[in-house]
C-alpha cells in the first residue's frame, strides 16, 4: 500500500476517496472532540442564550440554553460514530451468518429470513423504528440496539444473494467435489467471497443508522437535548426558524449532511473499487 | 392468467404479511409503559372509573384475547376508537389520508418526470461529467434529511424572502375552505370554483412538496441510470448496434425495456415515502395521516397506531399488485 | 470480387492498473485478409486468439478504451476506420450484416419475431408496411423455418436456441447484404441442430453469391463449410490458404498441432499440442510470439518471422514454412 496505491485507487474511484476523506475529518473530530471544540458541549450561559454566530464566544452562535453550537456540533460526531460503529457491528454479527445459513441451506431458516424480508417491505421501517423505541424506552443504547437489528434481516439478504450466486460457482462445487467438509466450503470458500461482495453495502447501512438515529432524535424519541445529537440539536433549533435563529438547526444539519454523504459516498465508490466487472473496463 | 385469479392470487399471498403486521404493531404498542386509561381518564379519576374503563377497551383481558378480538372487529370495519380525537379510527383515517396522499403523489409523480429522464441521460456516457455529477447529487439527494430540508426551505422562503405562506397546514385560514369532496384542498377548491382557496392551497404545497420532491427524485435517479446502463449494456442493445439501427431507435429500444424496472422502483417508492411523509407533515404541520400516525405512536393511541400501520401496509400491498399488474401488460415474458 | 479487405490492422486497449500505471494491452498485431463475393473464410482460433475482435472491428462496433492505432478496413472499397457511426450505420445491417453467439439474448425481447424483421428493413429504408412483412415471412421460410407466418407472432422467449439462430440469420439476410459475418453462429447448440443451421446458412450464401467471413474454433465447422481459411494466434494471421490445402499440408507448428488434436487425429498423429499459455498481450515479446510453446523453436525465432508462401495461395508466418514438416 504504496503512495501510488493511494493515488491508483484516488484516480480510479474518486468518489471513494472523498467519501473516506469526510468520514476520517469526523473521525479526528470525534476522537480529539474536548481538544477541538473551544466550549464542553453542555455548558450553559443563560443571559447569553440565541446569540448569533460570531458572537464571543460562540463561534456558531448559541442555542435557547445559550450552549455553543459550534462545541455541540463537534462533539455530535461520537454519537454519530456511536451509532454507526454498533449498528455496523450488530448488522455483520447477525446478518452475516444468518445470510449464509440461508442461502447454503435454504429451508427454515431461509423461509423465515424472507417472511420477515416481507414484513420489513411492507412495514416502513422508520415507523418501525419509532414504534419500538417508543414502546421499549429511549436510552441511546436502545436506539442502537433497535436500528442495529432491525436492519440486520436487510444486511442478511445481500450475503444471502452473494452467497446464492457462489453456490453454483465453478470453484465452489470444485471445493465440494473434491470432499471438502461443508463448513470448511462455507468458511474457506464462500465467507470471504460473499462478505467481499457485502461489504460495500455496511457503509450505506450504516449511512442509514446514522440517519435514522438522528431523526428519531429529532422527533423526540431517542437520544434527548441536551445531549449533543445532532437530530435532538435540529428539534431544538426548528422552534427558532420561523423567528429567524437559524444558526441553531443549520449547522448539527449540515455537519449531519456531511457525515451520511461521506459514508453513501465510500460506500457507492467501495462498490465499484470491488466490482470485478467494472474493474476490467479500466477508467 | 385472469385478472381475477391474479387478485385472488396477491390476496392470499398479502394475507399472512398483513397479519402478521398487525400482530407485531398490536404486540409492540402494548408492552410499553404509556397507559391510555389513565391519559383517557384525566388527573380527577377514581378507582372503580379507571377499572370501568380498562374494561370497556378490553384492556384487562390477556393479550391474545385481545388481539382476537381486534381482528373480530376489523374484519366488520371497525378499527376501534383514537383516544386523541376521540373519534373512529376509520373516520380519522379518512380525514387525513387525502392530504398525504396529495403530498407524495405530486412528490414522486414530479420525481420520477426529473429523475427518470435525468437517470437515463447520466447513463447515457457511463463515467461521463454528467454522470458523475447526477450521480453525486442523488447521494447528496440521498443524504439530506428531509425535516432540516424542511427548516430550511421556511427560513428562507417564509422568514427572509417572505414568498411562502406560513407553514401551517394545508390553506391560510384567512381564506374559507371549501367542501370536502376528493380531500385535497386545491382539487377541492378548484371543484367549486373557489379560486382564492385554490391559490392558497397552491401556495401551501410548493415548500413540502418542493423539499419532499427532492428527496424523492435521488433514489429514482440512482436507479434509473443502474438501470438503463444495464440494459444498454445487454446483448440485445448490443446486437440492435451492429445492425446498423440510429441512435433514435436503439434509444426507443432501451426505453422501452428500461420502463417496467422503473416503474417497479417508482412502486416502492411511492410505498416508502408514504410513510417518510411523517417527517415533512411533522414540520410544516400538514395534518395528513403521517402527521397523525405520529402523534398516535408518540401519545400511546394504540388503536390510532394500528391503524396506521395497517393503511401503510395496504397501500404497499395494493401499489405493488397495480405494479404488477401495469408490468403484465408491458412485458410479453410476464404474460406466460 | 473483394468485399472485404483488411490489412495490418492493430486493436490494442488501453487500461490503468491499481498502481496508477497505463497498461496496453495488445489484442490484434497486423491482421491481413480478404473476403471475396461467392467466398466462405473460416477465421479459426483458440479463445482470445482476437477472432470476435476483428469482426466488430470491421463492422466498425470497437469502443473506447478499445483502439485501432494502424491498420485499414476496406469494405466494398470504403475505409471503415475512422467513419462516424452516421455512415456505419447504413453499412451494418445493410450491407455488411452480422450474426451473433448468443442468439435468444440479442434478440429484443418486447417486440415479436415479425416486427423485428420488419424493423430492420424499415430503418434502412429497404420495404415497409404489406411488403416489409412478406419479405420478413419469406426470410423466414427460407431459413427453414416451420410454418413461419405463425412464428412472425412469436416472442423471442417463445423460441428454442436453434430457432433463435434461424430468426438472426433471417434478420442479417432480411435487406439483401454483400457480406456475413458469422460470430461463433452455433455456439451453445447441439451438435444436428448445429449442422441443420450452418447448412441453411451455407445454401443461401451460395444461392446467392454473397461473402461470409465464419468464426469458429471448431476446425470441423471449417472443413465442412469454408473454402478458405485463416488460422490465428495471440492476434496475428499465422496461416492462410485454401480449406483443403491448409488441412493437407499445414506449414506453421501451431496450426499442425490445431489439427492433430482433433478427436480422431489424436492417436493418428501422437499428441503434439504442446501445454502453455498464449502470450501476456500487456507484454508481448518480439520475434514469433508461438516460440514459447513451438517444438521447432530455434534462435531464428527471435527474430519475428515473415509470411512465406508455401503456394501461390496458401503461406504461413514461420521461418521454417517453406521446408517439409
Amino acid at each position: 500500500m504504496s503512495f501510488t496505491h493511494v493515488l491508483g485507487i484516488a484516480r480510479r474511484s474518486p468518489t471513494f476517496a472523498v467519501g473516506f476523506g469526510i468520514i476520517l475529518v469526523f473521525a479526528v473530530m470525534a476522537a480529539l472532540a474536548d481538544v477541538i471544540a473551544p466550549l464542553p458541549p453542555t455548558l450553559s450561559f443563560p443571559y447569553a442564550t440565541l446569540k448569533p454566530p460570531g458572537t464571543d464566544p460562540f463561534l456558531w452562535g448559541s442555542d435557547g440554553n445559550g450552549m455553543d453550537v459550534f462545541s455541540r456540533t463537534i462533539h455530535g460526531a461520537r454519537y454519530a460514530f456511536g451509532i454507526a460503529l454498533p449498528a455496523g457491528v450488530i448488522m455483520a454479527v447477525v446478518g452475516i451468518p444468518l445470510g449464509l445459513i440461508a442461502g447454503w441451506r435454504g429451508g427454515w431458516v431461509d423461509e423465515i429470513l424472507l417472511r420477515i424480508l416481507d414484513v420489513l417491505r411492507a412495514f416502513p421501517t422508520i415507523i418501525l423504528a419509532l414504534a419500538i423505541v417508543a414502546a421499549t424506552g429511549q436510552g441511546f443504547l436502545n436506539v442502537i440496539l433497535v436500528v442495529g437489528f432491525l436492519d440486520s434481516p436487510i444486511f442478511a439478504r445481500i450475503v444471502r444473494a452473494e452467497v446464492l450466486s457462489l453456490r453454483n460457482a465453478t470453484f465452489v462445487r470444485a471445493a465440494v467435489a473434491a470432499g471438502n467438509p461443508e463448513w470448511r466450503v462455507l468458511l474457506v470458500h464462500i465467507l470471504p467471497n460473499a462478505i467481499l461482495g457485502a461489504t460495500a453495502q455496511l457503509p450505506l447501512r450504516m449511512a442509514w443508522a446514522v440517519r435514522i438515529s438522528a431523526t428519531l432524535a429529532f422527533i423526540g424519541i431517542g437520544v434527548q437535548a441536551p445531549a449533543p445529537e445532532w437530530g435532538a440539536m435540529i428539534r431544538q433549533g426548528s422552534e427558532y426558524v420561523i423567528s429567524g435563529e437559524w444558526w441553531v438547526a443549520l449547522f448539527p444539519g449540515l455537519a449531519l449532511i456531511a457525515m451520511v454523504l461521506g459514508l453513501n459516498l465510500a460506500g457507492d465508490g467501495l462498490s465499484d473499487l470491488l466490482d470485478p466487472k467494472r474493474r476490467a473496463t479500466g477508467k | 392468467m385472469t385478472l381475477g385469479g391474479f387478485l385472488l392470487r396477491r390476496a392470499l399471498v398479502a394475507l399472512p404479511v398483513l397479519l402478521g403486521i398487525l400482530f407485531l404493531t398490536f404486540m409492540l404498542v402494548r408492552i410499553g409503559d404509556q397507559d391510555p386509561v389513565a391519559m383517557l381518564a384525566g388527573p380527577m379519576a377514581d378507582a372503580p372509573m379507571l377499572a370501568r374503563i380498562r374494561a370497556e377497551l378490553m384492556l384487562d383481558q390477556p393479550l391474545l384475547t385481545q388481539f382476537w378480538g381486534y381482528l373480530g372487529r376489523l374484519v366488520q370495519g371497525d378499527l376501534g376508537m383514537s383516544w386523541q380525537g376521540n373519534s373512529p379510527v376509520t373516520q380519522a383515517i379518512a380525514d387525513h389520508l387525502p392530504a398525504t396522499l396529495e403530498l407524495v403523489t405530486l412528490a414522486v409523480g414530479i420525481g420520477a418526470l426529473v429523475g427518470v429522464p435525468l437517470g437515463l441521460h447520466a447513463a447515457e456516457r457511463p463515467n461521463g461529467w454528467f454522470d458523475q455529477l447526477s450521480r453525486f447529487g442523488s447521494l447528496f439527494g440521498f443524504s439530506l434529511p428531509t425535516y432540516w430540508l424542511g427548516l430550511m426551505a421556511i427560513f428562507v422562503f417564509f422568514y427572509l424572502l417572505g414568498w411562502a405562506p406560513a407553514p401551517m397546514g394545508r390553506v391560510s385560514m384567512m381564506v374559507t375552505p371549501p367542501e370536502v369532496v376528493t380531500g385535497s384542498v386545491l382539487i377541492d377548491s378548484l371543484i367549486a370554483g373557489n379560486w382564492e382557496a385554490a391559490w392558497s392551497a397552491a401556495g401551501q404545497l410548493v415548500l413540502p412538496v418542493g423539499c419532499f420532491t427532492i428527496v424523492a427524485t435521488a433514489p429514482i435517479i440512482k436507479h434509473t441510470r443502474a438501470i438503463a446502463i444495464e440494459v444498454m449494456g445487454s446483448d440485445y442493445i448490443r446486437y440492435a448496434r451492429a445492425c446498423g439501427f440510429p441512435r433514435r431507435v436503439i434509444r426507443r429500444i432501451a426505453l422501452r425495456a428500461a420502463l417496467v424496472p422503473v416503474i417497479t422502483f417508482v412502486g416502492s417508492e411511492f410505498t416508502s415515502l408514504l410513510a417518510a411523509a411523517s417527517l415533512i407533515e411533522f414540520v410544516f404541520a400538514w395534518g395528513g395521516l403521517g402527521h397523525w400516525g405520529l402523534n398516535a405512536i408518540l401519545l400511546g393511541d394504540f388503536a390510532a397506531v394500528q391503524g396506521y400501520v395497517l393503511v401503510l401496509a395496504l397501500a404497499s400491498v395494493l401499489v405493488f399488485a397495480l405494479v404488477d399488474l401495469v408490468v403484465m401488460l408491458l412485458e410479453p415474458r410476464a404474460r406466460a | 470480387m473483394t468485399l472485404l479487405d483488411v490489412q495490418d490492422l492493430h486493436v490494442e486497449f488501453v487500461a490503468r492498473g491499481l498502481d496508477n500505471q497505463l497498461r496496453i494491452a495488445r489484442a490484434l498485431n497486423g491482421v491481413s485478409f480478404t473476403v471475396a463475393a461467392g467466398e466462405v473464410v473460416g477465421l479459426v482460433g483458440e479463445t482470445g486468439a482476437g477472432k470476435s475482435l476483428t469482426a466488430l472491428a470491421a463492422m466498425g462496433l470497437l469502443r473506447p478504451p478499445a483502439r485501432i492505432p494502424r491498420g485499414s478496413i476496406r469494405f466494398e472499397g470504403q475505409e471503415i476506420i475512422g467513419q462516424p457511426d452516421r455512415v456505419l450505420e447504413k453499412i451494418r445491417g445493410r450491407r455488411m450484416a452480422m450474426i451473433v453467439q448468443s442468439p435468444l439474448t440479442s434478440l429484443d425481447p418486447l417486440k415479436r419475431v415479425g416486427d423485428q424483421l420488419v424493423r430492420m428493413q424499415r430503418v434502412h429504408g429497404t420495404a415497409r408496411g404489406a411488403a416489409a412483412r412478406a419479405k420478413a415471412e419469406a426470410m423466414l421460410a427460407a431459413v427453414r423455418i416451420p410454418d413461419p407466418a405463425r412464428r412472425m407472432q412469436a416472442w423471442p422467449h417463445e423460441l428454442s436456441g436453434g430457432m433463435a439462430q434461424r430468426v438472426l440469420i433471417a434478420m442479417a439476410l432480411v435487406n439483401d447484404p454483400a457480406l456475413i459475418i458469422a460470430d461463433e453462429p452455433t455456439t451453445g447448440l447441439d451438435v444436428t441442430v448445429q449442422a441443420q443451421v450452418l447448412d441453411t446458412l451455407r445454401d443461401i450464401v451460395a444461392a446467392r453469391n454473397l461473402g461470409a467471413l465464419v468464426i469458429t474454433h471448431d476446425l470441423g465447422v471449417v472443413a465442412h463449410y469454408c473454402q478458405r481459411v485463416a488460422v490465428m494466434f495471440a492476434g496475428q494471421i499465422i496461416e492462410d490458404g485454401p480449406v483443403q490445402q491448409v488441412f493437407a499440408r499445414p506449414a506453421h507448428p501451431y496450426t499442425q498441432a490445431l489439427i492433430a488434436s482433433t478427436p480422431g487425429r489424436i492417436a493418428q498423429l501422437g499428441w503434439t499440442l504442446t501445454g502453455g499459455t498464449p502470450p501476456d498481450l500487456y507484454n508481448l515479446p518480439t520475434g514469433c510470439l508461438y516460440r514459447d510453446r513451438c517444438p521447432r523453436a530455434t534462435t531464428a525465432c527471435l527474430a519475428p518471422p515473415p509470411r512465406i508462401a508455401v503456394s501461390d495461395s496458401h503461406g504461413a508466418a514461420c521461418h521454417f514454412a517453406g521446408e517439409a514438416a
